[in-house]
């Protein structure tokens, strides 16, 4: 009876964030083209429903339906298999993501944390593992789609997602050295209090912030960084021959990738669930409401900054960001590393 | 100055004036609302064309109903498309007057430079200001006779009087002549 209980609470939990994070998707993809357009003096989609509100809807079902098509020299097993690599990991990593108070509840005589999935002690490090997996997707998408296109756009986005990795690991060590854990929950716990105690600023680690934002950016193949996809050199890069649900499954991988380093960014820097006064200004029992609701402000902070970096910037040039990648931001990276090792050491 | 150039490197600095620039788009857009797009909903909102805008080309006609065109092949002559081909015959029991038996349009080789309507000697050529004209066959583009007039009445409700009355003081074979009296309405 227990056992059943705990696994029907976490059955609800992830079905719960499963279908937020599919709903932000569809909201993400409206909402990038509404505002890049309101930047760029242009309208954005207008037809479907009032304001075009409805055409993530009108997009889901036109890909729904269209025709799966796969093309004649590709190999077909990995042709199939590079969206589903590459949406799973984008989807998985949100197991680990505090979405509000470490609070507990019972539940028929089982205690249940209502906004972790679970907390594994190695958070982080899980996120970063699987991150790496979903870059497999676009590499076997790449080279199965047996066009070249498609296999620029691959080895492009093999080396770029390898570089920028290595970025990502390195920035979050200062965290990481800060906090002594690697589980996402208390990283966040331990930056309660005030916005004096958050990482970004507390802890002082500026540089590292501004290398995961820029890395991420990069990991996630959004321009200004998006080599792989290069509308203008390589058609659509790893996504030139697919069509129809395998195609919105890169789609809805991108976005979900976009969604969770958005979250890593307000868990590891900006205090997650952690209002930035101390307290709460809800009573105690309605605390977990402002929690979720600062952490959905703050994500949906970097998911803007996404955008707004999107509208402005134009695309990088391929050994520029080689260069920016190698020599500006990792030795800035390892250079956080060992100042905050020092301070910390000195301090402590 | 080296020094203001490394602290401009490393506070993003133009990287920040263009975002900036973004920024102040989308509050004008959205907060502020004294900014509209520069676009139009195109097939809901279209744009207001000039009086000179050249488009489809058409056959005209006089107020009376009878086609303005006399069947002189000065247009097909000026077309340096080859767009039009003219058939011309007698009118039947009147000799001495010819009209356009058969008027053939390629409008896929057209380039729209209005040379046969400056070429026309009784005006019955005109620009209209449509546009919209692409088809699934091209075939559905080399306009017939019916359909350029079609064109006309469309586009020109308003006809002309027929030439003897427009210019009661000029003999109307004079009137492919280009230095003319403006006409009387």
């Amino acid at each position: 009876m227990e056992m059943l209980v705990f696994a029907g609470a976490a059955t609800a939990k992830i079905a719960i964030v499963m279908v937020t994070v599919l709903i932000t998707v569809a909201v993400l993809t409206l909402a990038e083209r509404k505002i890049l357009s309101w930047m760029q003096d242009r309208m954005g989609p207008m037809e479907v429903g009032p304001y075009g509100i409805l055409q993530p809807i009108a997009d889901g079902i036109k890909l729904f339906f269209k025709e799966d098509i796969i093309p004649a020299g590709a190999n077909w097993l990995l042709f199939s298999l590079a969206p589903i690599l590459s949406l799973v990991p984008a989807f998985i990593g949100f197991a680990v993501i505090p979405y509000g108070p470490n609070q507990e509840i019972e539940l028929f005589g089982v205690t249940i944390k209502p906004f972790i999935i679970t907390d594994i002690n190695i958070g982080i490090l899980y996120i970063l593992a699987f991150a790496s997996i979903g870059a497999y997707g676009v590499i076997l998408g790449g080279w199965a789609s047996n066009n070249k296109y498609s296999l620029l756009g691959g080895l492009r986005a093999a080396a770029q997602v390898i570089s920028y990795e290595l970025n990502v690991g390195l920035a979050i060590i200062g965290v990481l050295i800060l906090s002594g854990s690697l589980s996402m929950v208390t990283i966040a716990e331990k930056q309660a209090g005030g916005f004096w105690h958050w990482n970004l600023f507390g802890g002082l680690q500026i540089i590292s912030f501004v290398v995961y934002v820029i890395s991420s950016v990069a990991e996630t193949n959004r321009l200004p960084f998006d080599l792989p996809e290069a509308d203008s050199e390589l058609v659509a890069g790893w996504m030139t021959e697919y069509s129809g649900m395998r195609f919105a499954f890169f789609f809805m991988a991108e976005y979900a990738n976009m969604i969770l380093v958005s979250c890593i960014a307000s868990v590891l820097f900006l205090g997650g669930y952690n209002a930035p006064y101390p307290g709460t200004l809800l009573p105690e029992h309605l605390a977990w409401v402002e929690g979720i609701a600062w952490f959905t402000v703050k994500v949906y902070f970097f998911l803007f900054l996404f955008f707004w970096i999107r509208a402005t910037l134009p695309r990088l040039r391929y050994d520029q960001l080689m260069r920016f990648g190698w020599k500006v931001m990792l030795p800035l990276a390892l250079a956080n590393i060992v100042v905050t090792s020092i301070v910390v050491y000195v301090l402590r | 100055m080296a020094v203001a150039d490394l602290v401009k490197t490393f506070t993003f600095y133009e990287i920040l004036v263009g975002m900036k620039a973004t920024m102040t788009v989308f509050i004008q857009r959205i907060i502020l609302r004294n900014r509209k797009a520069v676009t139009l909903q195109y097939p809901h909102e279209k744009r207001d064309l000039p009086g000179t805008y050249r488009g489809m080309i058409a056959l005209l006609k006089y107020d009376d109903g009878t086609e303005k065109c006399v069947g002189c092949d000065l247009c097909e002559a000026a077309c340096p498309s080859r767009v039009i081909t003219v058939i011309s015959a007698e009118v039947e029991g009147e000799p001495m007057k010819r009209y356009a038996k058969e008027y053939y349009m390629d409008m896929t080789r057209c380039l729209f430079c209005g040379l046969c309507v400056d070429a026309c000697p009784v005006d019955a050529l005109a620009m209209t200001k449509e546009y919209e004209w692409a088809r699934y066959n091209k075939r559905d583009l080399r306009l017939d006779k019916p359909q350029l007039l079609a064109l006309g009445d469309r586009n020109f409700p308003e006809r002309e009087k027929k030439l003897e009355f427009q210019h009661p003081n000029v003999a109307y074979f004079n009137i492919g002549h280009k230095n003319l009296p403006s006409k009387v309405s």
